[in-house]
């Protein structure tokens, strides 16, 4: 099967974009640029993604909101419409991470599911087999997704639509966008400010390229995950997922016990009472060679965790990590990553490697 | 890509120029670009023996890991300590200032056996 193509493929491909594929569709690992100058100019400007792999289902009607809450582990009751969260859908055999999910509440009986590309169907099906009194459909195919993200993103996209610049942190509205009506969360997965945004398929390269002529740079995915790992954002497949359950990520505070049953809330309570056998920390290494995924970190020669993304850090200047390690070890520890056979010095650290 | 036309190629997209007795290292533009931003380079010891085609260092970019394999049999003379901190001049000049190493070689016809610059630009653009 051939990968999917973003509403927006025509304009990464004029625009010189290296495409690769990444979750079954086809997308844009860095442009021109490179991945280094994007990854700056997002911390430093404004960039656009095509995220447009994200899913997006959509979950409406009277029993859409009791559907999410018992699919889902964080509480939509301590939001509201008109506003964004995160949360799991877990494994109830063992309380893993199938999935990590944006919602966006739209209207009081219509939500936005976003998952991870690779995860669509996952998700799809939970909700389809767990829900009652309301409609779940993929409109996947219907729209692209643009991220806008750096401390000049709001400035930038201002002239464009100031409605969408003042779209709050967590906040979603509509908005217009260049001529398309689009849908805009405070969301992002960069660590910087900034907002993404649903708009219709068909208008969607008019809106790249009212953004871009903004002074909003495209950047890819290459650049996103850069971004996010210095940030110290998980990513499905590396932080979380089969055999990763969210407290082992540090990301408990998005399992609420406290608003009735989910799926996997049994199996989660368990692993609260037991504590996790491991939790995700941060390793700096001394010097710029990126840790992998995969190497072992040890501790006065003995295993202490295993390095789930690793690269090179543009902001620090060096090889940045994030890690499940053993619960007692503790920022500050002087620690050792096996880099294919070689020990690369590194401590232990507290993400995020970058603040804004 | 640009493949000059006055040195010799691997099909690991290495490159190789004599310069008298001396074989000078590097890789290529299509290498260079296929790697993407080049982070680090691990670089071979000043007195290291290759034995040709055997792995002698590492280019790490943002996306991945590719070995160096040594073009010639040889012994490591000079290594190109710029890059420890500047490796992002393997992507801005990769037959220029991104230069890797010189390898006094055993014998200095190993570097007649590798690939022409057509023979290379066919096997790329293949």
């Amino acid at each position: 099967m051939s990968d999917r193509r973003s509403p927006l493929h025509s304009a990464h491909v004029a625009a010189g974009a290296k495409m690769v594929p990444f979750g079954g569709w086809e997308m844009p690992l860095h442009y021109e640029t490179g991945t280094l100058a994007e990854h700056l100019a997002c911390r430093s400007g404004a960039v656009a993604f095509d995220v447009s792999h994200l899913g997006t289902v959509r979950v409406t009607g009277s029993g859409a909101l009791g559907s999410l809450q018992r699919a889902f582990t964080n509480d939509l009751e301590r939001v509201g419409p008109g506003r964004a969260q995160y949360t799991h859908l877990l494994d109830p055999a063992d309380a893993s991470v199938t999935d990590d999910i944006i919602v966006w509440w739209t209207g009081p009986e219509h939500f936005e599911v976003m998952p991870n590309a690779s995860n669509t169907d996952r998700v799809l099906a939970a909700l389809r087999t767990g829900s009652s009194d309301c409609g779940v459909a993929d409109v996947t195919a219907d729209r692209a997704v643009i991220a806008v993200q750096g401390p000049a993103a709001r400035d930038r996209l201002r002239p464009l639509s100031p409605e969408a610049a003042a779209v709050g942190r967590f906040r979603v509205a509509a908005a217009g966008v260049a001529g398309a009506e689009a849908t805009v969360a405070g969301t992002g997965y960069t660590g910087e400010d900034g907002v993404e945004m649903a708009v219709p398929a068909d208008q969607a390269a008019g809106v790249w390229q009212a953004l871009v002529s903004a002074g909003i740079a495209p950047a890819g995915l290459g650049a996103r995950d850069t971004l996010r790992l210095e940030a110290g954002l998980p990513l499905h497949g590396h932080e979380l997922g089969p055999g990763i359950t969210s407290r082992q990520a540090g990301m408990g505070w998005v399992v609420r016990f406290d608003k009735g049953d989910f799926r996997g809330r049994e199996a989660a309570w368990v692993e609260r009472e037991r504590g996790p056998s491991r939790v995700l920390r941060g390793l700096v290494a001394k010097d710029r060679r990126p840790p992998r995924q995969g190497c072992a970190v040890r501790r006065n020669g003995a295993e202490v965790g295993v390095v789930t993304s690793g690269n090179f850090s543009p902001v620090l200047g060096r090889g940045i990590a994030l890690a499940l390690m053993a619960p007692e070890t503790n920022a500050g520890d002087e620690v050792a990553i096996d880099v294919r056979g070689r020990d690369l010095a590194a401590v232990v650290a507290d993400p995020p490697f970058h603040r804004r | 890509m640009h493949v000059p036309e006055n040195l010799r190629y691997s099909p690991d997209h290495e490159w190789a120029l004599v310069d008298g007795d001396a074989v000078r290292v590097g890789i290529t533009d299509y290498a260079q670009d296929a790697l993407g931003d080049v982070v680090y380079v691990d670089l071979p010891e000043v007195g290291a023996r290759l034995d040709q085609g055997s792995p002698f260092g590492e280019v790490e970019s943002t996306k991945s890991v590719s070995d160096l394999y040594a073009p010639v049999a040889g012994t490591v003379t000079e290594v190109n300590q710029d890059l420890v901190d500047a490796p992002e001049r393997l992507n801005e000049d990769p037959y220029g200032e991104g230069w890797i190493c010189v390898i006094a070689p055993d014998d200095l016809s190993q570097v007649g056996n590798m690939l022409d610059p057509g023979t290379y630009r066919s096997l790329i653009e293949g």
